[in-house]
């Protein structure tokens, strides 16, 4: 076939230009490439960061601020001396504000939810020692040896919390799970991480709010799991004996309900559903966690978004530019071939066919170059990108919540510790198999881009330009 | 073979406008050697592009076995140009990319001949002139008498009825332009072909059956026929 000949023929004779075309586009590409994947890489991480955060299948948490101290409210975490010292062991909450549990069945019935729990999540068990009075030092400070307060973190977790939530994303180690069974039942799962620390096994005691629970199994989260509760207890008997924000009982009330949508394309109009029904809840879904996770993960983020993608497509399109200009260059110098062939009779079409695939020809090595200069980077992206972190708040786009402690003078206020949860994910930069269906037909219509250009240049010339000269 | 009628044509340049072809009137006969001479600027190339149809006049006809050209669209003219007319360069206009049979083969690409038929052709061509053995090579690899041999070949590989040389030995020697005057000669008279030769070298022109000259794009004096 003619044009093949042809085509070979001219592409061996200029391969130094069909080279640096190639590797232009190559460049491009590859750059695509690597961008589009450092940024699915990002997105499976933050992916993998809110799953841990939110629990398996979970689409929104509800929550609401805990609101201000009443007059007559007797704060968690402030505590009155007397004549003599005391033990004190109580299970607060304080960052999270309390919902009615009857709105879990009535979000469960909104359109468009696939499944709602609800549970009391955040919740810290303190054990100190309270000084009496008379240890009270100058101003009413206590001394140095006194309060030492053990705090762990408890979630209570109701009978359908193996669905959804935190609960739902570890993997029981030793022993067994909650079961609906247990909805009464002093009985607990301890983190592997915390029963390992605190020697605590399957059979063993551990005191939540001055009750003893009875451990049934340990419970591993997953590596990005951020700040686990260290015990479960069923969510009915953390309503007993756990106090609310300022004291608040706790009795047919959650902090937490999470909220699985039917689908993906449901999540907005159920936010919106829930928003209504509650309010002054947070109505979190995971792009508003996203929005709230700071830390270097999202600053690859936003690297990856903004400026590798305005970057590639700054170098693909210099890249299609220089094609475009050097085909053109090209088409240019060949006027008298171009010239002589309409001459011989060759019509404009098969002249522009031959430019058109020239420059295909230059695309589709830019494509092979660039996917393989694509992988490449991204393979050393996966092999030598540093740990990346995400910092998110418990009660992400809620408010800061201050945990209350007394000092003898009057109240201090603090983040409570463990408030913040930082995740550290690796990155890994995934090429798909539709971004490098995208690379070649980026680099084809980078090809076919120039060839357009310079086949509309030489399907203008006239014939007679093949003469020597026109008088 | 051809008759013009009135043709003008005009050359828009900087400063103003060029009347390259003046109004001319001009005809050949079927298996005619025609001779177009005149200086450089006098218009004699622009005539040869218009009877190759490679150019349309301002006005005027330019007929060419009975079709006036000047009413075909650029299509139409391109398979006149594939199927009726052969072109002979001055600079030979080889495709440097392409071996003499490659370039011998690119004449027959419009006429849609088959593969091995057109490389056969092709083949035939270069025999004819005398280059079978030089069809791998490419342009730079050939003399300038061997490349005009190949774009004679390429010329006449189609079996046209016109053959339309510009200044075909304009870049030979004298033992060469001889060589190829004489090729063509014999051509011309094997094949039956309608020549024309534009050149400004006499001794080219003296080989014509008629002499035209062209003086700022009109012809302004023609010589009768000679005999062949």
């Amino acid at each position: 076939m003619f044009f093949l000949t042809y085509l070979r023929r001219e592409m061996r004779h200029r391969i130094r230009q069909v080279t640096f075309i190639a590797v232009g586009l190559a460049v491009g590409i590859g750059l695509v490439v690597v961008v589009t994947s450092a940024a699915t890489g990002v997105k499976n991480a933050q992916a993998a960061v809110l799953h841990a955060l939110y629990g398996i299948g979970t689409d929104i948490t509800v929550t609401t601020a805990p609101g201000t101290a009443s007059s007559t409210a007797h704060g968690s975490g402030a505590f009155s001396p007397g004549k003599a010292s005391e033990i004190v062991d109580q299970l607060t909450g304080g960052s999270l504000g309390l919902i009615d549990e009857s709105f879990v069945a009535r979000i469960a019935r909104l359109p468009g939810v696939a499944d709602a729990i609800g549970g009391l999540a955040g919740q810290t068990d303190t054990r100190l020692t309270v000084p009496s009075l008379s240890q009270l030092g100058p101003g009413g400070r206590p001394p140095a040896s006194a309060l030492n307060p053990v705090t762990f973190f408890v979630d209570g977790v109701g009978p359908a919390g193996t669905r959804l939530g935190p609960y739902a994303s570890g993997t029981i180690g030793s022993g067994r799970g909650l079961r609906a069974s247990d909805a009464t039942a002093r009985v607990a799962v301890v983190d592997s991480s915390y029963a390992e620390a605190h020697k605590l096994k399957v059979g063993s005691a551990i005191a939540v709010a001055g009750k003893s629970f009875t451990v049934i199994g340990t419970i591993s989260q997953p590596p990005t799991g951020g700040a686990p509760a260290d015990v479960y207890i069923p969510l009915a008997v953390d309503q007993q004996i756990g106090m609310g924000p300022y004291g608040a009982g706790l009795r047919s009330r959650v902090d937490t309900i999470y909220v699985a949508a039917a689908s993906s394309a449901d999540i907005a109009a159920v936010r919106e559903e829930i928003s209504a029904l509650l309010p002054a809840a947070t109505v979190s879904t995971s792009a508003s966690l996203a929005s709230a996770v700071t830390g270097s993960l999202a600053s690859t983020a936003s690297l990856a978004n903004d400026l590798g993608r305005w970057l590639a497509i700054a170098v693909l399109l210099a890249a299609f530019a220089v094609a475009s200009l050097l085909t053109s260059a090209a088409v240019g110098r060949r006027v008298r071939e171009f010239g002589t062939l309409k001459a011989l009779g060759w019509r404009s079409r098969r002249i522009v066919a031959q430019v058109l695939g020239e420059a295909l020809v230059m695309g589709i090595a830019g494509a092979i170059l660039g996917v393989a200069a694509g992988l490449g980077g991204a393979a050393v992206i996966s092999a030598i990108a540093p740990p990346l972190s995400a910092t998110v708040g418990a009660d992400p786009g809620g408010p800061v919540p201050q945990n209350v402690t007394f000092n003898g003078g009057g109240r201090t206020s603090s983040t409570p510790a463990g408030y913040y949860h930082t995740v550290t994910v690796h990155l890994t930069a995934p090429v798909t198999l539709t971004v490098i269906v995208l690379a070649v037909l980026l680099a084809l219509a980078g090809g076919l881009v120039a060839g357009a250009l310079g086949g509309w240049r030489a399907a203008r010339l006239r014939p007679a330009a093949a003469l020597a000269s026109v008088e | 073979m051809y008759t013009l009628t009135g043709v003008t044509k005009t050359y828009s340049k900087r400063g103003g406008t060029v009347i390259a072809v003046r109004d001319v009137d001009l005809s050949v006969a079927d298996g005619e050697w025609l001779a177009i001479q005149g200086r450089t600027g006098s218009g004699k190339t622009t005539l040869l592009q218009l009877l190759g149809a490679m150019l349309s006049p301002d006005s005027g006809v330019v007929v060419l076995g009975g079709k006036d050209l000047t009413r075909l669209p650029e299509p139409r003219l391109a398979g006149v140009r594939a199927a009726t007319i052969g072109f002979v360069f001055q600079t030979f206009n080889l495709i440097p990319t392409l071996s003499a049979q490659e370039n011998v083969e690119a004449a027959l690409v419009p006429m849609r001949v088959a593969d091995a038929q057109r490389r056969a052709r092709a083949r035939a061509a270069l025999h004819s002139v005398g280059l079978a053995d030089r069809a791998h090579h490419l342009p730079a690899e050939l003399s300038g008498g061997q490349q005009q041999r190949v774009g004679i070949a390429r010329a006449l590989v189609k079996e046209p009825s016109v053959l339309l040389a510009d200044e075909p030995t304009g870049n030979l020697d004298i033992d060469t332009r001889d060589e190829i005057m004489s090729l063509l000669r014999t051509l011309w008279r094997d094949h039956g072909l309608t020549v024309v030769v534009v050149t400004h070298d006499c001794a080219v022109a003296a080989r014509a059956e008629r002499v035209v000259t062209m003086r700022d794009g009109a012809l302004s004096a023609a010589a009768p026929p000679r005999a062949g």
